[in-house]
């Protein structure tokens, strides 16, 4: 329960999307990672996953890397430093709401005289 | 979705890529031969034959995984983890050996079996069959019957054997997690 002093949680709608709070999870744990690792990881789609970091590249929540290895096309992404505070703090946020959604602990019995 | 499904993929990758096990173990089984110079391993060129055909094998293994998984750089604390753990490794293997060289058992399979034990406890979490390979390890070398001539050798004939039973099942692990092979083979963007 909120006390009368207490913020609600707020969840950044940008970051609650099932599939970019999966990348973003996943690239808090590495340095960087490439597509298909993610891919891997989150189990999205190419298309999705695709669709899904262009939008965190264009918040500045991940950096894309296009490079070449042994002539072949791979994406490189990373989480910037805006992304690792904002997906630290979205999961502090999911946390806190998961705290209040528990039931308060029961109050022990009044044994009076 | 599982927050802690989802942060672990990366110390899965890194150490459930069970394949590698086979030129580990391999490796071992080849000091193993070399030192009590059989067959051709009485010639050392052809132990380092053998090395070096190992780190073809290892090669080709990294760019299987590298080609169906993708690619990844550890975050710091991952690597502060893997240099700790190597520490600890060569201490425990170096130090094992040591000072169970007078009792009548196999210190290089106790040594090497408790090391994996705790490489595998800190990084990803024990599996029941790492429990019970390194744990059937860990018992055949701590039985009293090894007196009489020097145990290394087995104990490397057990280690590799081991190791290569650890890494076929740690790559079943790896692929339940990550998918079969084929199918994000084309999915680089």
């Amino acid at each position: 329960m909120l006390r009368p002093d207490e913020a609600a949680p707020v969840l950044d709608r940008l970051i609650h999307e099932p599939g970019r709070l999966a990348i973003l999870t996943v690239l808090s744990s590495v340095k960087d990672a490439d597509f298909l690792f993610l891919q891997r990881a989150t189990g999205l789609t190419k298309g999705n996953l695709s669709s899904h970091l262009t939008k965190l590249e264009d918040a500045g929540l991940v950096t894309i890397e296009k490079r070449f290895i042994r002539k072949k096309p791979n994406t490189n992404v990373a989480l910037t430093a805006v992304g690792k505070q904002r997906i630290a703090e979205h999961w502090a946020q999911l946390e806190r709401l998961r705290q209040l959604s528990e039931p308060d602990e029961p109050r022990p019995a009044h044994r009076g005289p | 979705m599982d927050r802690h499904t989802l942060e672990s993929a990366a110390a899965k990758y890194s150490y459930l890529r069970g394949l590698f096990g086979i030129p580990a173990g391999l490796a071992f089984i080849a000091a193993a031969l070399g030192n009590n110079a059989v067959g051709p391993f009485a010639h050392d060129w052809f132990f380092v034959l053998v090395i070096a055909a190992l780190g073809l094998m290892a090669l080709a293994i990294t760019r299987y995984y590298n080609d169906n998984y993708g690619r990844l750089n550890p975050s710091s604390t991952q690597q502060v983890r893997v240099a700790i753990t190597v520490a600890i490794a060569v201490a425990a293997m170096v130090g094992g050996a040591f000072l169970l060289r007078d009792l009548p058992v196999n210190g290089i399979a106790v040594s090497f079996a408790t090391l994996m034990l705790v490489s595998y406890a800190i990084t990803v979490g024990l599996s029941a069959h790492q429990v019970i390979i390194w744990g059937a390890l860990l018992i055949a070398g701590a039985l009293p019957v090894w007196n009489g001539e020097d145990p290394s050798n087995t104990g490397l004939v057990m280690a590799g054997v081991a190791v290569i039973a650890c890494g076929l099942l740690d790559h079943r692990l790896f692929v339940r997690a990550f998918g079969p092979p084929t199918v994000a083979a084309d999915a680089q963007a």
